[in-house]
């Protein structure tokens, strides 16, 4: 599969491919979409002096097989899915636990993503009904349709899509369909609420603000034929009768059915989107852009490509495991990020130079702990006395500093993220973000010296070089070249009486340089 | 050691580009006798600034720049008299009301997208003839063609309920350095004072070797990122040394109260402060305008809202002679319907709607424009987006039908080819 990814994409490129990235190069990006996080120093080190063949291929099976990918692939899929926001009552431990869980082994996106749709609260299926929220009918008819169909369809709530043609009011109300029986109910005796879905009886009614007519639909997926809803005699629509305060179950459950017929291999929107998602966080641009903008009119850049992928996803049965190694193994994915010798812009539909991501928020945290060997915070847990004042850390009334991971990943989260409710972004550098990594408190404590942590290491080196190659190889996940020694040696010279400070003025030059703050 | 160019810079341009100073100076000993004609026209067009003021989601034209009592959908709200003899204003305008003679009407509004999702970006942007590219929004348009006011200063701030930040996107093909820098409730960015354990010297010195890593990662890559990055931290730099215009602490007292404590009347009030300290466009966002259900007990709670402030602003702008200079626009994205749908709302209406503008070359006291006996068309010509952007731009000093944006070597209109001014409504 990597090979037909190579040779399709090479076919399109009308121009010269960049070379493939150094080992360097190759080592930082897979870490960083593999395991959220930059390889340490001696990873690197060790990496760079390994001369066997096949190394690459080594340490793309070993991270894809490590716990630390089911944690990082928990934050990304998270924010994909819940774009940060709260949604309900599971809390936040719960599910991600529940996503961490699934991410081992062989994870297989179309079982989780029915899982999450199908959840009624009950046994395992608890943590899985985060996605369903509080269960509103118009955000799930929105968000399955944008998130897992790659339809931005609320325009089409009140009218057919006014610049798509593709999109019409109907899709809307038809995906409605499957699930305006869904609402939350109380168990009477345990006082916890399950998602249950009430008698379906007639169709939706839906009528467009431009004309007169009315129209309805049946539970309908875009493309696909309408479901018709069952009659059935006085009291027979039910399985099960009403009990602790839920109430009876239905023979007939749209919402259980949209779970089976949306994350389906027969639904051939579903399987292209899912590529184009995974192949976005992998390759830096989706075959279309923006993600939720799959129509016609906005065709695929690869669409030979896309065809492939989505019979192989589909024959592997959605193992997001082996999609993600095809494209790792592949030369399109692991090319340098120079532009080729002699070009100045290319296209980025061609994918000829590898696309630079911006870390995310939980990618710089991590990459920052362990840039500047201050990775024990990640196990500091919330003492659980005082919980910390994060409003006044940033309005300067706290002068303390948050100690619980917890607490500092939030920060982080809110200056680097989204806002809750919007998808991620690319790479979007701000002036807020600038002037936290020039001047917050925390990040500054992060550069002295304590411990073990880099400040520490270089203070006790002497030869400018070893400094250099350390600082570079823990900050960079690089040896420095000779300029760049040459320019370190140069600052401590200048500098004698504050040498300390001077090491850490380098350290934060790095951290806080572009090549740091993207995944080139 | 003083933060550098805080308090202490003494460049001409500078001291005459802040407000404060050239209202002082134009009340005392007259600003024509200090400087020459010429210069003084220089100084002038340097000084136009923009505030916009966007009230998300569509103010509804029936209950307040163009109430029609009697007519077939009229709501029930009285309109009153205003300045202006002869014109009415809803009577949720009181203020506004006072000071109708210092602003303009435009009634004949005629748009075309009658949705959110799209109507929002393309009024901001103007809507040009479709190039293919992504135009930028009016502030990051200003800020391009008439650069900072101030250049220590960005040109485009944003005030906005929640979440501050530096937003890229309105600046569309112009590149990030045209975006907004966000207010988020009007608050300066949390980190913009420096700990005193580092040095005004030492920040100096981390910054160069930033910008030298900085050059040689972009040296073999060239991409626009990359010059993103570094245009956060030059804006980064430029406004902790002018922290100062952020300081709640010099609000007046009186200001507070006759501008309103609630969000639109702060933001307003820290717009006027902007402006005073020369930023050149600053956009104020008020949000919930979108009154489907409940248009009415809606519109009386959020009209007084926009209207103390509102009037409050072209009070203190023509006080002070910067009202000249400044160019006001209070607008939505669109109005609202005649019809009052079963939920006692107003749907989406841009056939036929109104909005103000005062200041920079806007005539005071005009009202321009009118619509059929109820309210549903336009009577006569009809004004478009485009024309609005061709209006705010000449008022600007901009020609728009001279000047154009080259992006990637190709000439583009600033605003719609097929638009042009609206005369009645400047001076």
């Amino acid at each position: 599969m990597s090979a037909a990814i190579d040779r399709l994409i090479t076919a399109k490129a009308g121009g010269p491919l960049a070379p493939v990235a150094d080992d360097a190069a190759f080592l930082r990006r897979i870490h960083l979409d593999l395991v959220g996080n930059i390889p340490t120093s001696v990873q690197t080190r060790t990496f760079l002096r390994d001369k066997s063949a096949g190394k690459r291929s080594r340490v793309i099976d070993q991270l894809l097989a490590s716990k630390t990918f089911a944690e990082h692939w928990t934050d990304r899929l998270s924010v994909m899915l819940l774009e940060r926001q709260q949604l309900s009552q599971v809390p936040d431990d719960e599910w991600r636990a529940y996503l961490k869980k699934s991410l081992q082994d062989q994870p297989r996106w179309n079982v989780l993503i029915g899982e999450m749709i199908a959840a009624t609260g009950k046994g395992e299926s608890r943590a899985a009904m985060r996605f369903l929220g509080k269960g509103n009918h118009h955000r799930l008819t929105e968000d399955i349709s944008r998130l897992f169909l790659g339809r931005d369809l609320e325009c089409a709530r009140c009218h057919d899509h006014p610049s798509v043609d593709d999109w019409t009011q109907a899709h809307y109300w038809g995906l409605y369909a499957y699930l305006n029986q869904t609402r939350l109910a109380t168990h009477s005796g345990e006082k916890r609420s399950y998602f249950v879905e009430n008698l379906a009886t007639k169709k939706v009614e839906f009528q467009s603000v431009f004309f007169d007519d009315q129209e309805d639909t049946g539970p309908r997926l875009p493309g696909g034929k309408e479901i018709p809803i069952p009659t059935f005699d006085e009291h027979q629509g039910f399985e099960k009768p009403a009990a602790d305060g839920l109430p009876a179950v239905p023979k007939f459950r749209p919402r259980e059915r949209l779970a089976r017929d949306l994350a389906s291999g027969r639904n051939n929107l579903f399987v292209r989107n899912s590529i184009n998602r995974f192949w976005k966080l992998m390759m830096g641009r989706g075959f279309w852009m923006p993600l939720d903008q799959a129509h016609s009119e906005n065709p695929p850049s690869h669409p030979e490509l896309l065809d492939l992928l989505e019979r192989q996803f589909v024959a592997h049965q959605f193992d997001i495991k082996w999609l993600l190694r095809q494209i790792a193994f592949s030369a399109s994915y692991q090319r340098s990020s120079r532009l080729p010798p002699g070009e100045t812009e290319v296209e980025p539909e061609s994918y000829r130079v590898a696309h630079l991501k911006g870390l995310t928020p939980e990618q710089l945290l991590h990459s920052i702990l362990r840039a500047t060997g201050n990775e024990e915070v990640r196990a500091q847990e919330s003492t659980g006395e005082e919980k910390f004042d994060r409003r006044g850390y940033f309005t300067g009334t706290n002068t303390g500093l948050p100690t619980a991971y917890a607490d500092i990943r939030t920060i982080f989260v809110e200056t680097f993220g989204q806002p809750a409710g919007v998808p991620e972004d690319d790479f979007a550098p701000g002036l807020n973000k600038a002037l936290f990594l020039m001047n917050d408190r925390l990040v500054l404590h992060w550069l002295q010296p304590r411990k073990h942590n880099l400040a520490s290491r270089l203070a006790q080196m002497k030869s400018p070089d070893a400094i250099a190659k350390e600082l570079y190889c823990a900050v960079l996940s690089r040896l420095p070249e000779e300029d760049e020694q040459q320019e370190l040696s140069t600052y401590l010279e200048a500098h004698p009486d504050r040498r300390r400070a001077g090491l850490s003025d380098l350290i934060w030059a790095l951290l806080t340089s572009t090549e740091f703050r993207l995944n080139h | 050691m003083p933060h550098p160019g805080s308090t202490s810079c003494q460049s001409p341009f500078h001291a005459l580009s802040r407000r404060r100073v050239l209202g002082l100076l134009g009340g005392s000993i007259g600003f024509g006798s200090l400087v020459q004609p010429a210069l003084a026209r220089e100084i002038a067009k340097k000084n136009k600034q923009v505030c916009l003021i966007w009230l998300d989601g569509g103010i509804s034209q029936f209950e307040s720049w163009h109430p029609l009592p009697g007519s077939q959908f009229a709501g029930p709200f009285r309109s009153i008299p205003t300045s202006i003899p002869g014109i009415h204003f809803s009577e949720l305008l009181p203020h506004t009301a006072r000071i109708a003679h210092k602003i303009s009407i435009i009634r004949s509004m005629c748009t075309k997208d009658p949705n959110h999702s799209t109507g929002v970006p393309r009024i901001q942007r103007g809507d040009p003839i479709d190039r293919g590219v992504d135009y930028p929004y009016l502030g990051s348009a200003v800020a391009k063609l008439l650069g900072p006011a101030d250049p220590e200063l960005p040109p485009y701030v944003w005030i906005k309920p929640g979440n501050g930040g530096f937003i890229a996107r309105e600046a569309g093909f112009l590149g990030a350095e045209y975006g907004a820098l966000a207010l988020g409730d009007g608050k300066a960015p949390i980190h913009i004072h420096r700990p005193e354990s580092i040095s005004a010297q030492q920040d100096e010195a981390r910054q160069i070797l930033r910008e030298r890593a900085n050059q040689r990662f972009k040296s073999y890559r060239g991409s626009s990122e990359i010059d993103a990055y570094e245009t956060s931290y030059r804006m980064a730099r430029q406004l902790m040394a002018r922290k100062d215009i952020f300081d709640d602490t010099r609000i007046d007292p009186g200001d507070r109260e006759r501008y309103g404590s609630h969000p639109l009347g702060r933001h307003i009030l820290r717009a006027r402060h902007l402006l005073e300290s020369g930023v050149r466009f600053v956009k104020v966002n008020s949000y919930h305008w979108d009154t489907h259900s409940d248009n009415f007990n809606m519109s009386q709670r959020l009209i007084p809202q926009i209207d103390q402030p509102f009037a409050a602003l072209i009070d203190d702008l023509d006080e002070r002679g910067m009202l000249d200079d400044v160019l006001v626009v209070l607008m939505s994205e669109f109005g609202r319907t005649p019809i009052i749908n079963s939920r006692l709302g107003r749907d989406h209406w841009p056939d036929c709607w109104s909005l103000a503008l005062a200041g920079c070359g806007i005539r005071r006291g005009a009202i321009v424009g009118n619509s059929d006996r109820d309210g549903v068309f336009v009577d006569g010509t009809g004004y478009d987006i485009g024309d609005l952007f061709h209006t705010i731009f000449s008022v600007l000093g901009i020609d728009p039908r001279r000047k154009k944006y080259r992006h990637k070597g190709q000439k583009l209109a600033i605003a719609h080819d097929e638009c042009g001014p609206i005369r009645e409504v400047m001076t």
